[in-house]
This record gives C-alpha cells, structure tokens and sequence, in this order.
C-alpha cells in the first residue's frame, strides 16, 4: 500500500465510523420518538 | 436551546470542512514519510477526543457515586460511548499509517498495546451497561469507569516511559519536538474541529439518555397503574 493510498483509506474510514455512528444515534432517536407517541396514545 | 445546538452543529461542520482542507492542502508534505503524514491530522486529534471523554466519563462516574443522580449516569454513558467511536478511529488509522512507514501494521509496543487495552475496558464497559440487569448496573459501570480511566494517562505517558516503535512525542516531548508553524496550525484547527464533533456528539448521546430514561419510567409507571387498576 503506497502512502497516497494508505491516506485516502484512512480518511474515509474516519468519516464512515463517524457517520455510522451519527446514523445509530439518529436510528434510536426515531426509535424513542416512536415510543413516546405510543405512550401518549396508551395514556 | 435548539436554536442553540442547530448553531453549533452548522459551525462544527464548517469547521470540519476547513480543518480538512488545512490537513490536505494547506499544510506542507512531511520530508520523511511523504503524504501519508497527513494521517496525523485525523489520528492525533481523535485520540485527544476519546481521551477528554474519558476524562468526562471519569468525572461523571464519580459524581454517580456520590449523588445517584441520573443525569451523572447519562454522562457517563454518553462519553464513554464517544470515546469508543474516536478510540476505534484511532486504532483503525494507526495501522493504516504504520503499514506503509514501519512496513507492518501492528506491533505489540507499548503505546499500541495500552491503547488496544484501553478500548477493550470501555468497550467493556458498554457492553456491562447494555446486558447486565439490575439495580446495581450503573454503580457497578461507574465504578468500572473509574479504575478503566486509570489507563489514560498510561496509554498517554507511554512513549515517554518506553522505548516503542510509535514515535516519540511530537509536542511537550523535550527540545527535539515541535512542529512546524505550518503544520501546526493545521492540527490545532482539526483539534478544534474534532474537539467540537465531540462535543457535539456526546451532547445528542446524553439528551437521547435522558429522553430513554425518561420513557423508561413511564413505561414502568403505567404498568404499575396496570396492575393496580
């Protein structure tokens, strides 16, 4: 692996870990909004 | 207060962008190692983030101990979760940069292995916090949290204790470290920009706590009228 390479693939691996994890927190926000109406419609 | 977290993730994100083209661009090619130096811009400050929310993490799961309030806990949940994502950052770009530099991607040094270590305590302690049940799983993960941080300044002083195959301390290292101004000034301004995706982070991680915790009381109080009825 040449350093212009071996520099690209780390750049991108940090934003996908960054942006993986940016979509798990936006995946169990929907997940506790969904709760919440199911709450308020049970009460 | 949203108008306020909507300002400071369009500023972060400005702020990551410039900070990108500083790393890339603005500052100059390293004589030795060519471009692959430029992995230092994205390595070094997510290190800095995964040990500041240590830190945080440290500091919440004492103040756990002595109040038991849940707002500490969430802290302490939040931080230690940010700090995994930066801390498996830095363990994934380590490699990629060594791989080209050393001629192999991992080594058993001192600074690799405290760090390796460092990330399987708070992975650990995430994995403690998910499955155990009970009353007695935050006390329990804010005591793991307080003997986990012991590690930080370990992996930190590493370098300066040991002979290791990572390099020696390229700032506060003695006479022979420093950067150049150019260089410099591109790693304090992704310090900044890591420093604030960071923060941002741990911020939305604690108020999903808080909410989740909040519907989690709930749920209990209306099984409990349930039950009673």
């Amino acid at each position: 692996m040449t350093g212009a390479v071996a520099l690209k693939v780390a750049y991108v691996v940090t934003w996908v870990v960054q942006l993986l994890y940016l979509r798990y927190l936006l995946g169990r926000y929907r997940r506790v909004r969904g709760e919440i109406k199911d709450l308020k419609r049970s009460s | 207060m949203k108008s306020i977290s909507i300002a400071f993730i369009i500023f972060t994100l400005a702020l990551l962008s410039f900070s990108t083209y500083q790393a890339l661009v603005v500052a100059p090619t390293e004589a030795t190692m060519g471009e692959v130096q430029r992995i230092f811009y994205y390595h070094v400050p997510s290190a800095w983030v995964a040990g500041l929310c240590f830190f945080v993490n440290f500091l919440a799961s004492i103040t756990y101990l002595i109040n038991r309030k849940p707002n500490a806990d969430a802290m302490a949940a939040a931080s230690a979760e940010v700090g995994v994502v930066f801390c498996t950052i830095v363990l994934i770009t380590g490699p990629i940069w060594a791989r080209p530099v050393w001629g192999i991607w991992w080594t058993w040094d001192a600074r690799l292995t405290t760090t390796l270590v460092l990330w399987l305590i708070y992975v650990s302690y995430l994995v403690l916090r998910r499955f155990a049940a009970g009353s007695q799983t935050q006390v329990l993960s804010a005591v793991l949290g307080i003997f986990g941080f012991v590690d930080v300044p370990i992996v930190y002083m590493s370098i300066r204790w040991f002979r290791t195959q990572h390099p020696s301390p390229v700032m506060g290292g003695g006479e022979s470290s420093g950067l150049a101004p150019a260089m410099l000034q591109a790693f304090l301004w992704n310090l900044l920009a890591f420093t604030c995706l960071g923060v941002a982070f741990v911020m939305a991680r604690y108020h999903l706590q808080k909410v989740e915790n909040q519907v989690e009381s709930e749920h209990a109080q209306l099984a409990l009228q349930g039950g009673t009825r």
